[in-house]
């Protein structure tokens, strides 16, 4: 242990160091990552890309209409949660931020299969349809 | 250098407000909530008039051009990179990587608006589906169109803040602006993903 | 009248301010038209809403009273029919929109600030721009009675396929929209910035289980105002775009279905019914516990209540279409959700009655009007719980059983608690007290003519008499009941005549007197009266809920937390106050004059014309707006600021 430590630095950096340690225990991301956060952007942008082109070729897989609509559906629900949590920064951020969008995410989600129920059952079949 | 400057302001963490979120923050992401309920309204407008299509409905699948659709989706994510590193490089004090990554952001922005007019374009010309000439031309063109502007207005909205941060008023203390921006930019490209795979993608299942 | 308004405190003198120098003029009137066209506090905002939300509810009870006149026998010919559909459809619409939510947003705006120990709301441009763009909305839908096209006569719901062009040729139905979309902007831009100012601008100390129940209402409809209303803007882009690009939403020669319009605008409409009563038993939870002197019994569950109410407002939407043929399974699931937010609603009720139970209770006017509210609103729960029944609602849609029940929840609910907060806090505000005999003598008439009116009705609803016919046979035995409820619509007209002559009265004669004359229990009434530009000279600690009540109990502690705090806001530089802005009044005007070309003015017909005169109308009001909001981002968000010398008197720079 360097008990000189602290008497050989000059004391301005010695507060710079203080200010900027304390900084990211409050901010909760410290500036030594700076760097991988350019990096996680990237490496998350080229990983929607992939996604997106696994999705494309998914509609000419030969499986049933189920299977494919399930796997649709979650390879979109990935690509929606990593850009909300990654480049719209709500891993980072207080809790609040993601309850307050889930609020509005939930609810139309929720509309929305409430009203695909009542017009698919047969008493709502247009009758131009029939 | 920009370590110093960066560490004098927490982006994250502001001491005036009862939460630490800065008001913007909140506000926008309280409006990104209600634009969830817009978008789902219109989104099921859509799927549900793709459950019984008329007779006479044209095939969505004879009409998309799925190879276009997905450069113009892949535009999308890549504007969504950029503006993330823009937010990113203000945050850190750095106006010109800022500037850089906000052309790029309008770039994608524009060259993805432009390869929704040519398909509007095909669509009505070449492949004869208007927007009063069928029920899926309605709610295609309303939805895609709908989001079409979302963009436009997100493009005219980094343009104006490009254009101010050459005028030496933009600086680090104005990274929350740029990051409220940068949030629904965001939210139009997932807007997009849902798009594409619901409106698109479903259609070849 | 302008002396009394210089008088009356929350417009301060004419100072001249040295503001710092900028791009753009910053507006400094005090007093005068300039004054409340650009200001930015939200006393003055919420004062401005109540006074258009008066108004248009005085324009609403004139519809109403037309309304029973041409009713009041049968076979009359007082309306034409076509009149009679504007009436009804204007006196709905303006009760709803003009009146019931914009007296909830002046109590919003005034109140919740106060009462979470701030200075302002989060963005008080913003919230200058709702209250314009809500005028500018207001007008919208009323300048169809100034026109050939004559008012909006769609119904309040307008229901297609009655509302496209096909059945609807002329630019009534298009006021309507755009009026609507208008109001829609203004309500959630005004939601989004309470939203923010109450989760992040409380006073330290000011948990959320500690606010105010009025508060927490506030959030709750603010909530329900930004998660609702995209829908009916949604079913409102697409009947424009049926009506004037010839989509096809609603055409079913083309693939349309009317239905959908049916379950968006319920979607949206059922949550609207609780954003007109959620802030109302807000209001009465706050009356109740100052006129029983006992706090709020079960604080933590009327609280969770009304999150209930508003979350599972969102699931019973189809209740308005149990007719419709949705299918047993549809019907039978929104039957039951409508049951259970009945419970949620009950709960609440229990809990008003357990505050009053063994209180000392002061029967003065607020009082009063809050027991009514109490009355008259289980009754109209009873009746809504009624229609849960979707059976029994197959007889009882569309008949006058309805109307029974929403006006006694409107009126005797949301009317009677707003009518009770203006009672309330009108010390606060203007720093007079109504006088007891004429409050209640506007209560009892008020009383007696709303229950004259609407309790036949019920009876007339389950013999049968149908919504929204303009006259009826003198065979079908409901001669008698139309004619005591039109008596009923009169002494109601009467009582609120009263009541109205009476606030203004007071307004510039009345007995004047000192802060807190309700001896209150919540921070508002810590502010001397009439409250001060700056609301709060030292931001409050908060230590209990019923803060103010706390303060009172524990003087001395409170004296020196305000020295303490006093000290250390002036080493901050004083306290800060906004600049006024012109911006959000110009950015509304320019919406206020694209929404008339687009709505009330014909395209030009000739092809070789591509901008004549309603694209350029449009184009201007576009312009307008579009110069408003840079200039608004533009012009920064400095502000003033203000010390306090050991008087409390204030000096500006």
């Amino acid at each position: 242990m360097d008990r000189n430590l602290h008497g050989r630095i000059p004391t301005r950096i010695h507060l710079i160091l203080y200010k900027t340690m304390s900084h990211s225990a409050v901010a909760n991301h410290d500036h030594g990552n700076e760097h991988s956060k350019f990096e996680i952007f990237v490496q998350l942008a080229m990983l929607l890309a992939v996604i997106t082109g696994v999705e494309i070729i998914t509609v000419y897989l030969p499986f049933s209409h189920t299977t494919l609509v399930t796997v649709l559906m979650v390879l979109s629900a990935v690509k929606f949660l990593f850009v909300i949590f990654i480049f719209m920064h709500l891993r980072w951020d207080k809790a609040f931020c993601t309850i307050l969008f889930f609020i509005g995410m939930v609810l139309a989600g929720f509309t929305m299969w409430a009203l695909l129920q009542v017009f698919s059952v047969s008493n709502s079949i247009p009758l131009s349809s029939l | 250098m920009s370590s110093v400057a960066s560490g004098a302001i927490d982006h994250h963490h502001d001491s005036t407000t009862s939460t630490g979120i800065p008001n913007k923050k909140l506000l926008m992401w309280a409006f990104l909530a209600s634009d969830c309920m817009f978008f789902g309204c219109l989104i099921s407008t859509h799927l549900i008039y793709r459950l019984h299509p008329p007779a006479g409905t044209p095939a969505a699948t004879q009409v998309f051009s799925i190879e276009l659709t997905s450069f113009s989706t892949f535009i999308l994510l890549m504007s969504s990179l950029m503006m993330a590193l823009a937010v990113n490089a203000i945050q850190k004090g750095n106006l010109k990587s800022m500037r850089a990554s906000l052309i790029l952001t309008i770039i994608c922005g524009l060259i993805f608006l432009g390869c929704q007019v040519y398909e509007f374009n095909e669509f009505v010309y070449v492949k004869h589906l208007t927007i009063s000439n069928s029920i899926l031309g309605t709610t295609f063109f309303t939805l895609t169109g709908t989001h079409g502007i979302h963009v436009l207005l997100g493009v005219i909205w980094l343009t104006s803040m490009l254009i101010y941060s050459y005028t030496g008023r933009l600086t680090e203390k104005d990274a929350i602006d740029v990051e409220s921006m940068g949030l629904y930019w965001h939210f139009v490209d997932i807007v997009w993903i849902v798009i594409f795979t619901v409106v698109y993608l479903l259609e070849y299942i | 009248m302008a002396d009394a308004i210089t008088k009356s405190g929350f417009t301060a003198h004419d100072e001249k301010i040295t503001a710092r120098s900028s791009l753009f003029y910053r507006p400094q009137a005090k007093t005068g038209l300039m004054s409340w066209l650009t200001t930015v506090d939200h006393k003055r905002i919420g004062f401005l809403y109540g006074v258009f939300a008066l108004f248009f509810f005085l324009v609403g009870g004139v519809e109403a009273l037309l309304i029973r006149i041409q009713l009041a026998v049968p076979n009359n010919n007082f309306l034409s029919a076509q009149q009679y559909n504007e009436m009804f459809t204007m006196h709905a619409t303006t009760m709803i929109f003009l009146a019931i939510m914009p007296l909830s947003a002046a109590f919003f705006n005034f109140i919740m600030p106060l009462q979470i120990g701030a200075r302002d709301v989060a963005f008080p441009r913003l919230n200058a721009f709702s209250l314009w763009v809500f005028v500018a909305g207001a007008i919208i839908l009323n300048i169809g009675w100034f026109m050939h096209d004559g008012a909006p006569n769609g119904g309040w719901f307008g229901y297609t396929p009655l509302t496209t062009r096909t059945f609807s040729p002329n630019h009534a139905i298009d006021m309507w929209v755009m009026g609507l979309q208008l109001l829609g902007v203004a309500s959630i831009a005004a939601s989004l910035n309470f939203i923010t100012t109450i989760i992040n601008m409380r006073a330290p100390g000011l948990t959320m289980m500690r606010l105010p129940v009025f508060t927490w209402m506030t959030l709750i409809t603010a909530f329900l105002i930004v998660l609702s209303f995209p829908a009916i803007t949604i079913a409102l882009i697409e009947l424009m775009m049926d009506r004037s690009f010839s989509t096809n939403f609603f055409e079913v020669s083309n693939g349309g279905m009317p239905i959908l319009w049916t379950h968006l605008f319920w979607v949206f409409g059922h949550p609207e019914v609780y954003i007109l009563i959620l802030p109302a038993m807000g209001i009465i939870s706050e009356i109740l516990p100052t006129f029983s002197r006992k706090p709020l019994f079960g604080y933590p569950i009327v609280v969770f209540s009304g999150a209930c109410i508003g979350f599972l407002g969102f699931g019973v939407w189809s209740h308005h279409m149990f007719t419709t043929g949705m299918g047993t399974v549809a019907t039978a699931a929104f039957a039951m959700t409508t049951m259970a937010i009945a419970v949620p609603t009950g709960v609440k009720i229990f809990n008003w009655v357990g505050t009053i139970w063994g209180g000392h209770i002061s029967m003065r006017t607020p009082m009063m009007f809050a027991l009514g509210f109490i009355w008259l609103f289980m009754i109209g729960g009873l009746s809504g719980v009624m229609h849960s029944a979707a059976p029994a609602d197959a007889q009882q849609h569309n008949s006058y059983f309805v109307v029974a029940h929403f006006h006694y929840v409107l009126i005797g609910g949301s009317l009677f608690a707003l009518l009770a907060g203006i009672h309330y806090w009108f010390p606060l505000m203007f720093g007079r007290k109504v006088s007891e005999f004429w409050g209640k003598l506007s209560f009892w008439v008020i009383f007696i003519g709303f229950n004259t009116t609407f309790f036949p009705m019920h009876f007339l609803g389950l013999n049968g008499m149908p919504r929204r016919t303009f006259t009826y046979d003198p065979n079908m035995g409901w001669s008698n009941s139309n004619f005591i409820a039109t008596i009923g619509a009169f002494i109601l007209g009467v009582g609120v005549t009263i009541y109205f002559v009476v606030m203004v009265y007071t307004y510039f004669k009345g007995e004047k007197v000192k802060n807190d004359p309700w001896d209150g229990r919540t921070l508002e009434w810590s502010l001397p009266n009439p409250v001060p530009e700056y609301n709060y000279a030292v931001i409050p600690v908060v230590h209990a809920r019923d803060a103010f009540w706390y303060q009172k109990q524990h003087k001395a502690e409170i004296e020196a937390e305000k020295a303490k705090a006093a000290k250390e806001e002036e080493s901050h530089g004083g306290i800060h106050m906004p600049f006024q802005s012109l911006y959000p009044f110009i950015a509304s005007l320019g919406l206020l004059i694209g929404g008339i070309g687009v709505s009330t003015m014909d395209s030009n017909p000739d092809p070789k014309v591509i901008v004549g005169k309603k694209l350029t109308v449009c184009f201007i009001g576009l312009a307008i707006f579009l110069y408003g909001v840079y200039c608004w981002a533009l012009e920064g968000n400095e502000g003033y600021h203000i010390h306090l010398d050991n008087h409390g008197d204030d000096h500006k720079h």
